[in-house]
């Protein structure tokens, strides 16, 4: 493991601290919008439920041009009163620019350094677009690892019925499937984690992969389980962002998060080809309804997408998938609007697909996974109709749904891949 | 008596001591021939036996090499392909010792010719490979960004890419043979030249409506955009 070198002034501000109870990493990049809020509700986390406790707060920014550090440092609560029972606070705060491979990940290894510097007991990541975060977070990422000695905390959120696509249709039934735990969010980006873990974390050789991007929170959340840590998760709330324009690099952010999730699975397959079935968790937080705002859909666009990857990339799909599929597919793309269906019996077949497919090194890892855009698209805009008249309850059956049919086509995964 | 011999047994006696001569030549070279052939065959199926038993088809399926071969139309494994090479080579270069062996001074020539060609020929058959690797390569990467762009003719992006690519290999590798050199270059200039210039004045044209609505989808936001947020 090689270390990333801190800039002096933060070594000198790690000698000075020396040693802290808890830390809360941000990781930032031309957040300048947002991150004040993020950061104030951090401070008064700690004030709040960590009074006793020396806290740090370590942003890690990728080179912002918007004076993200700036507002970090300067960032302090006026108005104490109004959010603390007790006015004690013993808190320091580090805003550093982080080294390697632009990208999340990065930013989250300064952040385990620092804690292992520090010898921290708790630590805790947090996004810096969040609009949602109250300094309740703080203590429900941290409390169980500092309270009840859970290793790995992911967040649970209410979300809106179209939000966290990837997540809801890949990550959380795959990593579901395979590994026997039911983690909601395995990668909702914040986390708490102990010492111990985040010194764990440092120990693997990854860093110049896409968990240096976005892969890093699957391969998060993975590394914990499949390496027996305890792992539990938190109710959050609502999960809003910051408004960005989602579709950008969608077929990028795609490739590094399924990426990382076959990688991993190229690392951990002796273990998940013997789980048969998943277990719940342990939750803590209490769980409330909560409004969100509405989420704008432009199905046409989305159903035009697919079919157009149906009409261009079919060669390619046959080399990954079996002809039925194709078959299907083939037809899907003809259907309209009203009658368009990607039911979750031939979606898990297309996703072991491609998992054998990339294991089998079939095509150039790039190739093969950015061809599966259109039919993630196509996946997305059949759910979008599925669920245009249903609520929250129904679509989380919809999705448990999904999770089932999983675990029972797992044999097939299991059987192709060797 | 003179005459007779001058035009009869003469001719013929020298022409029996020729054949005298060079049988022996005549001789080593069938024998060093046979030798190669021999070789070639006990080398290739030798070499098909070793690569098989190290596991060499199922490593150049992961190389995506069987990939390449199938769509080159080779369906033949890749160690039984890779050892009959091999054979080919010794017997072409035991067929080249043989006819040294004769020693007739324009054969000699004619296989030294050869011999210092070979490198030019390896050359060119490298580019013209690696060119259509690049061109299959680079194709479909094209293809499927283009696809997740959006973009409905991405099939042609994709032709196009993966056409210039072998085209620019092909000029290259002929370039190396020797064949027309100055030609080749002016001829593959004009011909990329044209492409750019017919393509330009195609969306020029044909495509001026298409980049108008586009403009003004973006400029006045009129395409409903998506709000999903995907992680």
């Amino acid at each position: 493991m090689t270390n990333s070198i801190f800039r002096k002034e933060i070594q000198e501000r790690i000698g000075e601290i020396k040693e802290a109870d808890i830390l809360v990493g941000i990781p930032s990049y031309n957040n300048a919008r947002t991150i004040g809020h993020v950061v104030r509700a951090v401070q008064a986390g700690f004030a709040k439920y960590f009074p006793d406790k020396k806290c740090v707060l370590v942003n890690s920014d990728g080179g912002s041009t918007d004076n993200t550090m700036e507002i970090v440092r300067e960032t302090a609560i006026e108005d104490f009163e109004s959010v603390l029972i007790r006015h004690k606070l013993d808190m320091f705060k580090l805003a550093t620019p982080y080294h390697g491979i632009p990208g999340k990940g990065s930013a989250f290894r300064t952040i385990f350094e620092i804690a292992d510097a520090l010898s921290v007991k708790g630590c805790a990541v947090v996004d810096s677009d969040l609009r949602s975060i109250t300094p309740e977070w703080v203590e429900l990422l941290l409390k169980p690892v500092i309270e009840s000695d859970f290793d790995y905390v992911a967040p649970l959120y209410h979300r809106h019925k179209y939000d966290g696509t990837i997540t809801n249709s890949i990550v959380y039934p795959l990593t579901r499937a395979l590994y026997g735990k039911r983690i909601r969010q395995p990668i909702g980006g914040d986390f708490g984690f102990s010492g111990r873990l985040a010194k764990f974390y440092l120990t693997k050789d990854v860093w110049e992969t896409d968990v240096a991007r976005f892969g890093i929170d699957i391969w998060m959340t993975t590394t914990a389980i499949a390496n027996n840590f305890k792992v539990c998760q938190s109710f959050l709330g609502a999960k809003i962002h910051d408004p960005k324009d989602p579709g950008a690099d969608l077929s990028a952010m795609l490739y590094q998060v399924v990426s990382a999730t076959f990688d991993l699975m190229e690392t951990y397959a002796y273990l998940w080809k013997n789980i048969k079935a998943s277990d719940p968790v342990p939750a803590f937080g209490f769980q409330y309804a909560v409004g969100l705002e509405p989420v704008s859909v432009n199905l046409d666009r989305m159903l035009e997408r697919f079919r157009l990857g149906a009409r261009e990339l079919k060669d390619i799909w046959k080399e990954i998938l079996p002809q039925e599929i194709i078959s299907f597919l083939d037809n899907a793309a003809g259907l309209k609007k009203e009658d368009f269906n990607i039911p979750a019996e031939v979606w898990v077949e297309i996703i072991y697909g491609f998992a054998v497919a990339a294991h089998k090194k079939k095509m150039n890892r790039e190739h093969l996974l950015k061809s599966l855009t259109p039919l993630y698209i196509g996946r997305t805009a059949s759910f979008v109709i599925e669920a245009w008249n249903s609520d929250a309850q129904e679509v989380e059956k919809k999705i448990e749904r999904l999770c089932m049919v999983f675990e029972e086509k797992k044999t097939i995964l299991i059987e192709r891949w060797d | 008596m003179n005459i007779y011999e001058a035009v009869i047994t003469g001719p013929f006696r020298i022409f029996y001591e020729k054949v005298i001569q060079f049988l022996p030549n005549f001789i080593t070279s069938i024998f060093i021939l046979i030798v190669g052939i021999a070789l070639g065959f006990l080398l290739k199926n030798i070499l098909s036996w070793l690569f098989r038993a190290i596991g060499l088809d199922k490593a150049s399926e992961r190389s995506g090499a069987v990939e390449l071969l199938k769509k080159g139309g080779v369906t033949e494994p890749f160690s039984k392909l890779l050892s009959r090479i091999i054979g080919w080579i010794t017997v072409i270069i035991f067929a080249g010792i043989s006819m040294s062996a004769l020693q007739i001074p324009s054969v000699e020539t004619l296989f030294e010719r050869f011999l210092l060609y070979l490198p030019n020929m390896f050359i060119a058959f490298l580019i013209i490979l690696f060119g259509y690797l690049l061109g299959n390569f680079f194709g479909r990467a094209a293809l499927i960004a283009s696809v997740n762009a959006g973009v409905r003719f991405s099939n042609l992006i994709g032709k196009v890419v993966k056409y210039l690519i072998l085209i620019l290999s092909a000029t290259m590798a002929l370039e190396q043979l020797g064949i027309g050199k100055e030609t080749i270059v002016i001829a593959f200039a004009i011909i990329f030249g044209g492409i750019v210039l017919a393509l330009a004045i195609a969306f020029g044209l044909g495509g001026r409506d298409l980049a108008k609505d586009y403009l003004d989808k973006k400029i006045k936001c009129e395409e409903k955009k998506d709000e999903i947020n995907h992680l």
